[in-house]
C-alpha cells in the first residue's frame, strides 16, 4: 500500500535531514581537525547546510506529490509525531547537558556549540525515524488507544 | 465468529499480566455494505485510507470518536464493530 503523505513527508525529511547533517559535520570535524576554533566561519557552512535543507524538503515534497494528492493529518499521525517526539526529546536534553558539563571543564566554544547543534539534529533524526517506525509497526500498548477523546 | 475478526490490538503485554486484546468486524461490515472500499470508508469517516487499514488490521486502535464514526457510516452499533477481549496469557 502506498504511504500516507503524511508518511512520505517524514521520509523526504529523514532523508534530505540526515544528508545534510552528515555534510555538515564532515565539514566541520575536517575544519576542527585544521584547528578552526573559532565559530564565525562555521557559520557560513551552517547557513549553507540549512539552505541545502530547505532545497531538499521542497523538491522532496514535491516528488512526494506526485504519488498522490496530500491528506490533511488525521489523529493517527498526530499521535505518531506525538509519541516519536516524546521519545526523542531525551536526547536534546543528554546534548545541552554535555555542552553544561563541557563548559564546567572549559572546553572550546566551538566544541559545545556543536555538540548542542549535534544532539538538536540528532534528536530530530531519532524522532523522524521513530514515526517511521510507528507508521509501519503500528504503535505500542497503550498508545494506540489514547487519541482525543479517549481510546477505542 | 472468531474468523471473520478482521483486527485487533493487544494492550497490556506486560508478562503474567492479563491481556487485553481489542478486535473489529470492518472488513466484514464493509464487504456486507455492498463491497465499500476502505477509501470510501476512510472518507466519509474522515481518516486517511491508511489509517483505516492500520484499524482494520489491529495495529491502530481509533479513538472513541472516530470508533463511532466508523459504526456509524456502517449503520451499526458500536459493539458491533468492536469487540473487547481479556484473556490471561497461558490459559
Amino acid at each position: 500500500m502506498l504511504p500516507s503523505y503524511e508518511e512520505r513527508s517524514v521520509w523526504v525529511q529523514l532523508v534530505s535531514l540526515c544528508v545534510v547533517f552528515a555534510g555538515y559535520m564532515a565539514v566541520s570535524i575536517s575544519m576542527m581537525a585544521k584547528g578552526v576554533l573559532h565559530l564565525a566561519p562555521y557559520v557560513a557552512v551552517f547557513m549553507t547546510a540549512v539552505v541545502l535543507l530547505v532545497v531538499m524538503m521542497v523538491v522532496g515534497h514535491a516528488a512526494a506529490l506526485l504519488f498522490g494528492k496530500p491528506e490533511k493529518a488525521d489523529e493517527r499521525d498526530r499521535q505518531i509525531g506525538w509519541r516519536a517526539e516524546s521519545n526523542s526529546s531525551w536526547l536534546l536534553g543528554a546534548g545541552v547537558f554535555a555542552a553544561i558539563t563541557a563548559m564546567c571543564f572549559g572546553i572550546e566554544t566551538v566544541w559545545i556549540a556543536h555538540v548542542l547543534l549535534g544532539s538538536l539534529f540528532a534528536s530530530e533524526i531519532l524522532k523522524l525515524a521513530l514515526q517511521i517506525v510507528y507508521y509501519r509497526r503500528g504503535m505500542d500498548e497503550g498508545v494506540s488507544g489514547g487519541g482525543v477523546g479517549g481510546g477505542v | 465468529m472468531g474468523a471473520a475478526w478482521a483486527g485487533g490490538s493487544e494492550m497490556g503485554r506486560g508478562s503474567g499480566a492479563p491481556t487485553t486484546t481489542i478486535r473489529n468486524h470492518i472488513r466484514t461490515l464493509r464487504f456486507a455494505a455492498s463491497e465499500m472500499t476502505q477509501q470510501h470508508l476512510a472518507e466519509r469517516v474522515g481518516v486517511s485510507r491508511q489509517t483505516l487499514n492500520a484499524i482494520e488490521q489491529g495495529r491502530y486502535a481509533p479513538s472513541l470518536e472516530v470508533a463511532f464514526r466508523i459504526a456509524s457510516v456502517l449503520g451499526k452499533r458500536l459493539e458491533e464493530v468492536f469487540e473487547f477481549v481479556e484473556s490471561v496469557p497461558g490459559t
